[in-house]
C-alpha cells in the first residue's frame, strides 16, 4: 500500500505540489489526470525520490520513503519501477544493456560496469523483450528505435526490476495511436496479471477513463478529484482542464477498453 | 574608436615597460636571419651523404631524448585525463547537488591549469629531483586542470533523460554515469585528450630546460653554448616529430568522429 | 511478479544464440589495447627510474615545502615583483597584437579561397606549421641571442610563437567564411582586394578578434614563465626564489600570477562577449 501524507513541493515560492495526501491499495491502476503544469510529474518523481518532497511524508508499507538513504533508497528506486514520457534511454546502448539496466540493483557493480551480465540476467531481459516482439532487436542502438519501440523497451526495463509498483509518468504522449494501445494494454496487463500497483500519469481523460480502476484530478499542485473513473462527470472535467478540456475529452477512438491480453506462460505470478 | 584608443594607449605603454627598442631590433633583425644562416650546416651536394651524418651526428641519442619527451607527454597527458575524469563530475552543476563539492573541484582544476606546467616542473625537480619523473608529474596536473575544465562544459551539455532513468532504477551514482555518462561524452573526451597530447609534446620539449627531462636539455645547451649545426638538427627533428605526431592524432580523431555512431 | 525460474532459458537461447554469445573478438581487441597502454606507462616508469621510495620521499619534501609556503610574503621585493608582473603584461599585450597584425596577410596566403595556388597554400600552412612546433621558451632562447636578455626578446618570442597559432586560426576563419559577399563586391567591379576587405573582413573580424583575446589569456600564462630563461616578466623571479628555496616569496608570486590570469580572463571575457556575444571561442 502506498500512502502520502500531506506531500508538498516548492520550487522557490511556487508550490508544484501542494499537500496531497493519497492512498493507494496494492494493485490499483490508478490514473493521475491533470493540465500540463499541475504537478502530476513532480508528484511521481517524489514517490520514486527522483526530488524531495519540501513536506509530508511518503509511506509504502510501514517503510517511510522520504526517510531512505544511500542503499536503502537505491533498493526503493529498484522496487519502484518508473517509465517517462520520453522513456529515458540510454540512447548510445543497444536495447539488451538498457534492459540490463533494469538489473543493475541485482548485479555486482564490478560485473555491472563491465556489461559481464549472467546468462540468467541476459534470459531475464530477452524474455520481458520477447512480449513486445522486441528481442530481435537486442543488439540495436536504442537511439536508432522509433518512439513506441523506446517505450517498449523502458517497459521491459522496468519489468526486469521486478517492482512492487510501476510509476508512468505521461507514457503515451509521445506516441502514435497504434502505440499508445500497445503500451496501455501493456501496464494493464502488468497491472492486472500480475497484481503490481500502477501509477500513471495520462494527459488525455479519455485513455485514462478506459484504463483505470481510479482517477486522481490535480489542478496546481492540489488533488481535486479522487473517484471512479464513472464519477467524473464532464463538468468536473472541464474544471480540470479549463481551456484544454476538448483536447483532451473528444479523442476516443484512440482508447477503448480493451481485453486484456494474457502474459506468456514463461512469466507466471508470484 | 574608443578600443583603438585604448589598444594605442596600451601599446605604447607596454613597449616602453617591455624596453621595446626599435634601434636593437634593427640592429638585431639581421642577425636573426643571420642565426638561421649560420645554425644550418653547410651541406654540399658532392658529399651529402657524410654532410648530414655530420649534421646529425648524435642522432640516436636525440631520438632517445625525444623518445623520453614523447613518453614524458604520454604519461602525463593519461594521468591527467584520469584525474581530469574523475574531477569533471563533481565540477558538474548537473551531477553535483552539493555546491560545497563542486566550489572545491573546480577551484582545483582552476589551479591546476593557471599555474603553467614549467612552474611545477620546477617545484617538482626541487622536491623529486631532476629527471623526467617531475616532468610527467607537472604535466599531468596541468591537464588535469585544463581537460578537467573541458570536461565538465561536455558533462554539463549532456542529456540528461537517460541519467534520470538510470537514477530512477535503482543505479548507483558511479553505475548512472557508466551507462547514462560516459556513452554520450566518451568521443569528445577521446578527441580533446588526443588534442591535448599534441600540446603536451610541444610543451614536454622544452621541460628540459628545467631538468625535468627529454630532449629539452640538449636543445638548451646548444643553443646557450652555440653549438649551431646541433640547434638545427634537434629543432627540425622537433618539427618532425609535431607534424608526425598531429598528423597521427588527427587521424585517430577523424577515426573516433565517424565511430561516434558506433556503441560504446 | 516476474521471476527468473520462470523464463524459458533454454528456449531464447535458442531462439537468439547471439544474444548469449560473448563477444570474445571485441573483449580481445578492447584488452589488447588496454594493456598496451598501461604495458607503455610501466615501461616509461621503468625508464624514469621510477620507484615508489623515492617517489614518497618526494611527496614528503613538497609537503615541506608546502607548509613553508604559508603565509605568502614578498619580502622586501613587493615592489620589484609588481614591475615584473607589469613587464608579463606587457609581454603578453604587444606579442599577441604584433602576432596579430603580421599574421593577417599570412593567414591570406595560406587560405585556399584567397589564393587559389595549391603550392603556396601548401607552403605556407607547413611554414605556420613548423613556427608553431617550437615552443615560445625555445623562440625565447633564440631572440635573446639577437636582441639580448630582456622583456623585448620575450615580445619577440611571443609575436613568433603565436604568428604560427595565428596564421593558420585565421585562414581556417578565412577558409570558412560566406562566398557570396565577396561575389557580390567583385561583381560589382571591386578588384580581389577589394572583395577581402569588404566581402571576408566583415565576416571574420569578429571571429579573428575573439581568437586574438583568448590567445592574450593563454599568452599571460606564457609570459609569466617566458623569464625563466630570460627575457622578461615575473619567471625570473619566479624561478630565483625557487632555486632559493624561498618559499613564502614562491607562494606570493604564484597568486600574484593567479589573481593576474583570474583579472585578464574576466575583462577578456567581458570583451569577447560584447563583441560576439555568447557563441564563445573557436581556439
Ligand atoms: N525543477 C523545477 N524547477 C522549478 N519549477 C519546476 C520544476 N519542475 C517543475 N516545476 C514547476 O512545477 C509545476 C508542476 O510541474 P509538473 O509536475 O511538471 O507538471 P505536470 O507534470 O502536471 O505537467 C509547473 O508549474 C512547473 O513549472
Ligand atoms: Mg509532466
Amino acid at each position: 500500500m502506498l500512502r502520502l501524507e500531506g506531500v508538498t513541493k516548492s520550487f522557490g515560492d511556487k508550490r508544484a505540489v501542494d499537500q496531497v495526501s493519497l492512498v493507494v491499495p496494492t494493485g490499483q491502476l490508478v490514473g493521475v489526470i491533470g493540465r500540463s503544469g499541475a504537478g502530476k510529474s513532480t508528484l511521481l518523481r517524489m514517490i520514486n525520490r527522483l526530488g524531495d518532497p519540501s513536506h509530508g511524508r511518503i509511506l509504502f508499507g510501514d517503510t517511510d520513503i522520504t526517510a531512505l538513504k544511500g542503499r536503502a533508497l537505491r533498493q526503493w528506486r529498484a522496487r519502484c519501477a518508473m517509465i517517462f514520457q520520453q522513456f529515458n534511454l540510454a540512447g548510445r546502448l543497444d536495447v539488451l544493456n538498457n534492459v540490463m539496466m533494469g538489473r543493475l540493483s541485482r548485479v555486482g557493480t564490478t560485473r555491472a560496469l563491465l556489461k559481464l551480465w549472467s546468462e540468467d540476467d541476459r534470459a531475464i531481459a530477452l524474455s520481458a523483450l520477447d512480449q513486445f516482439d522486441m528481442a530481435g532487436l537486442a543488439a540495436q542502438r536504442a537511439d536508432t528505435l522509433s518512439g513506441g519501440q523506446q517505450q517498449r523497451v523502458a517497459i521491459a526495463r522496468a519489468m526486469v526490476q521486478e517492482p512492487d509498483i510501476i510509476l508512468a509518468d505521461e507514457p503515451i504522449a509521445s506516441l502514435d495511436p497504434r502505440n499508445t494501445k500497445i503500451v496501455m494494454d501493456s501496464l494493464l496487463r502488468i497491472n492486472k496479471h500480475f497484481g503490481i500497483t500502477v501509477v500513471c500519469n495520462l494527459h488525455s481523460l479519455d485513455t485514462a477513463r478506459a484504463y483505470c480502476d481510479r482517477l486522481v484530478g490535480m489542478a496546481q499542485g492540489k488533488v481535486v478529484f479522487d473517484g471512479a473513473p464513472q464519477t467524473l462527470t464532464d463538468d468536473i472535467a472541464r474544471d480540470l482542464y479549463g481551456l484544454d478540456a476538448g483536447e483532451v475529452m473528444d479523442t476516443a477512438g484512440t482508447a477503448l477498453p480493451l481485453p486484456v491480453q494474457e502474459g506468456r506462460p514463461s512469466l507466471a505470478v508470484a | 574608436m574608443l578600443g583603438l584608443v585604448l589598444v594605442l594607449v596600451f601599446s605604447v605603454l607596454s613597449a616602453w615597460i617591455g624596453e621595446v627598442d626599435p634601434a636593437k631590433f634593427w640592429n638585431g633583425l639581421p642577425r636573426f636571419v643571420s642565426y638561421f644562416h649560420d645554425i644550418l650546416p653547410q651541406l654540399r651536394l658532392a658529399s651529402l651523404g657524410a654532410d648530414l651524418e655530420e649534421w646529425f651526428w648524435n642522432l640516436d641519442g636525440w631520438l632517445g631524448l625525444l623518445f623520453d619527451t614523447l613518453l614524458v607527454a604520454y604519461v602525463g597527458t593519461l594521468f591527467g585525463a584520469i584525474a581530469a575524469f574523475v574531477l569533471c563530475f563533481l565540477a558538474s552543476a548537473n551531477l553535483t547537488r552539493s555546491a560545497t563539492l563542486r566550489f572545491a573541484s573546480r577551484r582545483l582544476l582552476e589551479f591546476c591549469r593557471t599555474v603553467p606546467e614549467i612552474v611545477f616542473a620546477l617545484m617538482f625537480v626541487y622536491a623529486f629531483g631532476f629527471g623526467a619523473m617531475p616532468g610527467v608529474l607537472a604535466i599531468a596536473i596541468h591537464t588535469a586542470g585544463a581537460l578537467g575544465k573541458q570536461f565538465s562544459e561536455v558533462v554539463e551539455n549532456v542529456d540528461m533523460h537517460p541519467v534520470d532513468g538510470l537514477t530512477a532504477t535503482g543505479a548507483t551514482y558511479v553505475e548512472t554515469i557508466r551507462f547514462g555518462v560516459v556513452p554520450q561524452i566518451l568521443s569528445n573526451f577521446m578527441s580533446y585528450s588526443l588534442l591535448r597530447f599534441e600540446i603536451n609534446v610541444r610543451g614536454a620539449t622544452v621541460l628540459g630546460f628545467v631538468g625535468a627531462g627529454g630532449i629539452g636539455k640538449e636543445l638548451i645547451s646548444s643553443i646557450r653554448q652555440f653549438y649551431y649545426a646541433d640547434v638545427s638538427a634537434i629543432l627540425l627533428i622537433i618539427i618532425a616529430t609535431v607534424f608526425l605526431i598531429d598528423w597521427l592524432t588527427e587521424r585517430l580523431r577523424h577515426r573516433l568522429l565517424s565511430l561516434d555512431g558506433a556503441e560504446q | 511478479m516476474i521471476r527468473q525460474t520462470d523464463v524459458d532459458r533454454a528456449g531464447l537461447k535458442e531462439r537468439y544464440p547471439e544474444t548469449f554469445r560473448t563477444p570474445v573478438l571485441a573483449h580481445a581487441v578492447y584488452l589488447t589495447i588496454v594493456t598496451a597502454g598501461a604495458g607503455l606507462v610501466v615501461y616509461a616508469l621503468w625508464r624514469f627510474g621510477f620507484s615508489p621510495a623515492k617517489f614518497l620521499d618526494g611527496l614528503g619534501k613538497l609537503g615541506t615545502v608546502l607548509t613553508l609556503m604559508v603565509p605568502p610574503d614578498p619580502g622586501s621585493q613587493l615592489w620589484k615583483y609588481v614591475a615584473a608582473l607589469g613587464e608579463t603584461l606587457s609581454i603578453a599585450f604587444l606579442g599577441t597584437l604584433g602576432a596579430a597584425i603580421l599574421a593577417l596577410p599570412a593567414s591570406m596566403l595560406a587560405a585556399k579561397n584567397v589564393v587559389a595556388n595549391r603550392f603556396v597554400h601548401f607552403a605556407s600552412r607547413r611554414f605556420l606549421d613548423s613556427i608553431r612546433g617550437i615552443d615560445t621558451l625555445i623562440w625565447a632562447l633564440i631572440w635573446i641571442n639577437v636582441v639580448g636578455l630582456g622583456p623585448f626578446a620575450g615580445i619577440l618570442a611571443i609575436m613568433t610563437s603565436d604568428f604560427g597559432s595565428f596564421g593558420k586560426l585565421f585562414s581556417e576563419a578565412i577558409e570558412a567564411s560566406d562566398r557570396k559577399p565577396v561575389d557580390g563586391v567583385t561583381s560589382a567591379g571591386g578588384s580581389d582586394l577589394h572583395g577581402f576587405r569588404f566581402g571576408v573582413l566583415p565576416q571574420v573580424l569578429p571571429i579573428l578578434l575573439s581568437q586574438v583575446l583568448y590567445y592574450f589569456e593563454s599568452n599571460t600564462r606564457s609570459a609569466t614563465i617566458i623569464g625563466i630563461v630570460g627575457a622578461g616578466g615575473i619567471g625570473l623571479y619566479l624561478a630565483n626564489e625557487i632555486a632559493q628555496a624561498e618559499w613564502q616569496s614562491v607562494a606570493f608570486l604564484i597568486l600574484m600570477i593567479l589573481a593576474t590570469v583570474a583579472a585578464i580572463d574576466w575583462i577578456s571575457a567581458k570583451i569577447r562577449f560584447a563583441v560576439i556575444g555568447r557563441r564563445g571561442v573557436v581556439a
